[in-house]
Parts: C-alpha cells; structure tokens; sequence
C-alpha cells in the first residue's frame, strides 16, 4: 500500500505547541494517524493525556473536530455520532481516541457494545500501559511486575489481552501497533478507515515519565517492544490473522531479542528479581502459543 | 389533529416522531420501556425516519445521543430511576457543552430497596445539572411538553438540554384521551433543528475541552443565564403552540395556577396528583374555604416572579412534594420557602415508592393545615409502624 507521506506531511492535523510532555508517544501517534486519516476525521477524546495535550480551550492544537468526552463514553457518543453522520449523508467514520484505562477498564462495557453492534467507528486504543494522566497508576492494562503509583512493589497480574478480546467481538478489523513503527501503524489506520463496521487499533506507547526512560528514546522503546515480542504487531480481518513483518521473528522462540533488553531501558523494571523477568517470559510465550493458533488456523475465534 | 385513547408513553412516543427526530438510543428501563418500544416497532415498520441504537447501558444512551447532537441532528432518548442516576455524569456534560437534547423521565423510586413505582427523587436530583426540568400532569401535557422541548431547547436564547417529567406508571401506563397533532402543524411550529456547535471537518471545533478556571466561570454563569432566559422563551413558545399545534392545552405561563385569586390558601404540588388536588380545592370551595392549587410546571426554570406574584399573599400555602432531601424536607418545599420566606408554609413529603395518595388523603392533610392542627412533615398510611434495623453486630 502507498502512503503517500509526502502529500500528507504538507497538511499538518497536529498543529505545533501542544501540551504534551516531551518524548510523548501519544503525541506522535496522534500526528501519525491523523495525518493518515485525511480530511474527513472526527475525533471523541475520551478522558486522558489527550483531553490535555490539545491545550486550553477554546483554543486548540488539534486541527480537526475533536468531542471531549467523559471517560467511558467514548464508543457509545462515537456510534451516535455515527449514525448522525448516516443520517446527514457525509462520509465520516467516527475516531475514538482512548487510552488503555478507559479501554480495559471503565470504558469496556461501552466499547463491547459499540463492538458487538458493529457501529462505523475507528477505535484507537493508545496503550501506555497504566493511567499515565492521573500519576500513573496501574490499570488493567499494565504488565506483569511494572512498578506503577499504585503498585509499588509491581503488579501481581499479566496484562489484559485487549486485541484478542477484540478479536472474540467478531468485528471486521483488529490490530496492533507502536509508535516504533509509524509506516506499519500508518498503513493499518488508512486499512481500518476503510473497512465499512467496528475497527480496533491497539498503538503500543511507551511513555518515558510513567516507564521512566529518557524522553528521546520513546521509538527505541517501541522498537524494543516489538523486536523482543512483548508487543505482538498483527492484523486480524475477516477472521484471518495475520503477523505482520516487523513480527515475524517471534514465531520461533529462538530468533527473539531477550526480554532483558526491553526491561533494562525502563526505570518500572528497574532492579525487579528473576521471577519477574520469568513471568513475562512466560507471557510472552503464551501469548504467542495463542497468536500461531489463531495464525495456523488451529484456532478459529 | 385527532383524538385517541393512549397512555402517557405512547403520547410521548408519538411527540417524538411528529419532531421528526433523527437518532434515537434505546435502553429499558421501566416504567419508561413503552416509549422505546413503540419508537423501535415505529422504526421497524417504516413510519419513523430515524436511526435507532440499542445501547448497553443508561450512560451509554445519554453518550451515543450527545455524539449524535454534536454531529448536528435532533436526537431523543427516555429513562428513569437507577438508568437515570446511572447517566448522571453524561446528564452533566451535555449541559456543560450548550448541546440541545431532549430526554422523557419516567419517574421512579430509586433503590435499595427496589422499588419500581412511582416518585420524584430520581427527577428532583438532576435539577442542579444544567437542564431545563418540565413535569407533566397528563398524558396529552406529556406529548404537548415533549414537542415544545425540542423548540425551547435549541431556542438561541436556550440552547440547553430539557427533560420532561411523567408520573411512572400514573401517567405512563394509563390511558386517557389525548389530541394527537397532525404532522404538518408540528411541522409548522418546529423548524430544523439549530445548534450552537456542530463537529464537521470542514469546520474544525473543539467541544469540552480543558477551560480555565475564568473561562469555566463564564461558561457556568452562561448556562445560570440561559435558565432565566428560558422563561421568556417558554411562555413565547408556548403560546405558539397553543395557537399552530394544540389548542387544549394553556401554555402560556410556565405553571398553572387553579382559582387562586380570591384565595386566602394554597395547595402547592406536581405531576398527576395536581389533578386530584383540584377536586379538593373545588371540594373546600364548596364548605366556604378560599383555596386555590398552584401547579408546578417548571422546576428549572424557576418562576420566581410568578410564584411570588401569585403566592405571595396567601395565608397558608401547603406544598406536597414526592420527593425528599434527607433531613430537610420535600424539594418544592424548599424552593417555595426560600422564594416566600415570610409566608405561612408547610411540607408534607409523601406518596414516596408509589404510596397511593388519592384525593381523600390530599384533603385531609388540607383541612388539618388550615384548621391549624399540627401534623408531621411526612404522610404515609399508617399500617407499617416502622422499618427496623436489626440489632448491630461487631465484627471482628
């Protein structure tokens, strides 16, 4: 697929000055997909660091239509818009812009609904692994053993399977990404705008105050993520799932970077025993057990 | 125009379709459910020309509805009790956005215990929200009121939510002659629908976005305005639907008074029984009491003037209120006391978690107020002494 970058770099959707701290992946994400949107994009920001990074009202850096919303409101106030937008004959899929609180925690019950209706919306779920906004507290969302304000002696449970869990809706389009890799995320957003239903993109960034890692490593951190296959990138559509190429590697065991790699860059696993480093490993093999099932066909959702 | 036997929820539907509503969310709850019922089957068979979702929850339909009127159509939904408390923080941000929207309530105890009759907590407790609060009294006022609300809400001078109050199961589940207005006299009377902001890409605006303390005061002090101005705007609208729509009904003051003007005591109420106090004062008419009814329309706006005007000189006035402020008393009662400190009044909280309070107990509780005896602020038939708490434990 041609992005055509250059034609969209010359129309910025983020305009300069936003609030967000430095080295924001949400900030660069939010720019990515924007820009791979095109003209036709209206965003509901459901309650986070996005509600913030747009600056103060009534003034904005966002150069779209964005509907700040409530925490859990998101999808439902996006399935409206929707239908609004039907009624009024203009072609717009609604984008919900939400982080991994509002998606696996308060906002779940409304993003199933949205998802089990098959509602004409694109739902980003921009993964930071905890309530980044708030101080950075652990959310259902958070992995095994990350040290968060609310887990201080880190967290006792694995990371909810949020894109499987997506994938179990039936809806025409799931995927992951990270802002280590904006082509792939990109090309998926442009994909997802097109496929006629519920989209779901789950954006892996790693966010240096909460992770606690220098602010210009936010895509090295990213990148890791992804070469040491604790963040999966895969696209399921149609019930086919399918691995895409900065993932392939992690279907053999042997040919994945070491977790260690991932862990040493980030202060939330800073000093943390060798058990830690073994749940995740763990994880991470069984979650990947689960994606070649589903990849090989063994497995049909 | 026509006239048909129907309940309240089937008025109210019918008033939903004749504003040619756009986008509908539907979630059951009762007693409202009939509304949503009729609005989907009215769907279904083609005679309505919306979109209908079937949302998951009460938070959920106050959202998809707010989506819906942000990206520019006219929009409704209906609900009650725990559903209406469920959507309490989205009650809150659709006022907070100027957004207009229109909701039915079908009043309701609120648990625990359950309770699925009738009272007005659920209602009274959103009247700090924003929204503009009206009550009906019967069916044809709920389908009258229903259609107005869409006019005054998106009204420039407005631009708030409105929602309108109906007696559960009293006046949603019974049936009564109700004139149905023709399509083309709604149409006469409700032009498309206007609204201070709408989400188009190519006009790219922010809705809700962090404010600063000042300019979050301004945007409240705004909405504090709009309610005032909001009187003005309802009695104009009213009146015009008295003349384009349905002459039945008397629109032209925000609430109603009932041979108040010789009278030196006054009956003070809400909703349905408003009926029933009427039959008492015409009742004490008859053995030479001067008594009137005051019926309350409007909790928000607040027709300060009006109630002040009217009131203001009476001997006695006793407010019946359905709903209760633990610890202080009825919310009419409140409101009435703080805009007539010096007047005689008294609360009687009652008929809470649908206690029948017919026409013999409104009449009592008068004449006991009058003659001057003492009686408790709260009624209720006296069968049940008291609820009891088990005897405290300690745990350890």
């Amino acid at each position: 697929m041609s992005l055509g970058i250059r034609d969209i770099l010359n129309k910025p959707r983020l305009l300069p000055g936003t609030s967000a701290c430095p080295g924001c992946p949400e900030n660069i994400a939010l720019k990515s997909i924007s820009m791979a949107l095109g003209e036709n994009a209206v965003f509901i920001v459901v309650a986070g660091c996005s509600s913030i990074i747009q600056g103060m009202g009534p003034k904005s850096t966002y150069n779209y239509p964005v509907l700040n919303i409530a925490f859990a409101a998101g999808p439902a106030a996006a399935a409206g818009m929707a239908k609004a937008f039907k009624m009024r004959n203009k072609d717009i899929k609604p984008v919900v812009w939400a982080g991994d609180g509002g998606t696996a925690d308060i906002g779940f019950a409304s993003l199933s609904g949205a998802a089990e209706r098959n509602d004409n919306i694109l739902y980003i779920c921009v993964d930071n692994e905890a309530y980044m906004n708030t101080g950075g507290h652990r959310s259902g969302s958070t992995p095994f053993g990350a040290r968060t304000a609310s887990t201080p002696g880190g967290k006792k449970e694995n990371k909810k399977d949020l894109p499987l869990i997506m994938m179990a809706h039936h809806i025409p389009y799931v995927a992951t990404a990270s802002v280590g890799y904006l082509h792939d995320l990109m090309e998926k957003v442009k994909k997802a705008r097109s496929i006629e239903g519920f989209t779901y993109i789950q954006v892996l960034t790693p966010d240096p105050y909460g992770w606690m890692f220098d602010p210009s490593k936010t895509a090295e951190v990213g990148k890791l993520a992804v070469q040491t296959c604790y963040w999966p990138l895969i696209e399921y559509e149609n019930g086919k799932l399918t691995i895409s190429q900065e993932s392939m590697h992690c279907l053999d065991k042997r040919t994945r970077k070491p977790i260690e790699e991932f862990l040493k860059i980030q202060g939330r696993y800073k000093g943390v025993s060798q058990e830690v480093v073994k749940g995740l490993e763990e994880y991470i093999e069984k979650m990947w057990e689960r994606i070649k099932s589903i990849y090989e066909g063994k497995v049909i959702l | 125009m026509i006239s048909k036997v129907i309940s309240g929820n089937e008025a109210v539907a019918l008033g939903v379709k004749l504003s040619r509503v756009k986008v509908i969310a539907i979630y059951p709850i009762t007693p409202q459910t009939y509304i949503i019922e009729e609005l989907a089957a009215m769907r279904d068979k083609g005679e309505l020309d919306a979109e209908v979702i079937r949302v998951e929850s009460e938070h959920s339909a106050m959202a998809a509805v707010y989506g819906a009127a942000s990206a520019g159509v006219r929009v409704y939904t209906a609900t009650a009790s725990q559903g209406l408390l469920y959507m309490h923080e989205m009650i809150w941000w659709v006022a907070g956005s100027r957004i207009p929207i229109v909701m039915t309530v079908g009043t309701r105890a609120v648990g625990a215990p359950w309770n699925i009759w009738n009272e007005h907590t659920d209602f009274m407790s959103e009247r700090d929200s924003g929204w503009l609060m009206a009550f009906a009294s019967t069916p044809q006022e709920a389908l009258d009121l229903t259609i107005q609300a869409f006019k005054i809400s998106e009204d420039e001078r407005v631009f708030l939510p409105m929602m309108v109050g109906m007696d559960g199961f009293i006046l949603s589940h019974t049936k009564t002659r109700v004139y149905i207005p023709s399509q083309e006299e709604v149409d006469s009377f409700l032009p498309s629908r206007k609204q201070p902001y709408v989400l188009d890409p190519e006009d790219p605006v922010d809705i809700g976005n962090m404010f600063q303390p000042i300019d979050y005061m301004k945007l409240r002090h705004s909405m504090h305005l709009a309610i005032l101005n909001s009187k003005e705007v309802i009695r104009e609208i009213g009146k015009e639907y008295e003349k384009k729509v349905v002459p039945v009904g008397s629109y032209s003051s925000l609430n109603e008074s009932y041979k108040l003007d010789d009278a030196e005591y006054a009956i003070v109420s809400m909703g349905a029984w408003s009926l029933d106090a009427m039959q008492v004062v015409d009742e004490l008419r008859n053995m030479g009491v001067k008594i009137g009814l005051y019926r309350i329309r409007y909790i928000r706006p607040w027709d300060e003037e009006d109630i002040k005007r009217k009131l203001g000189d009476k001997d006695g006035i006793l407010v019946f209120d359905r709903s209760v402020s633990f610890g202080r008393g009825g919310h009419l009662y409140l409101e009435l006391k703080a805009t007539l400190p010096d007047v005689n009044i008294k609360g009687i909280v009652t008929g809470l978690g649908g206690v029948a309070i017919g026409k013999d107990v409104i009449s009592s509780l008068t004449r006991k107020f009058i003659e001057g005896k003492t009686s408790d602020e709260w009624f209720y038939p006296s069968e049940v002494e008291k609820v009891e708490l088990r005897n405290p434990r300690y745990i350890k």
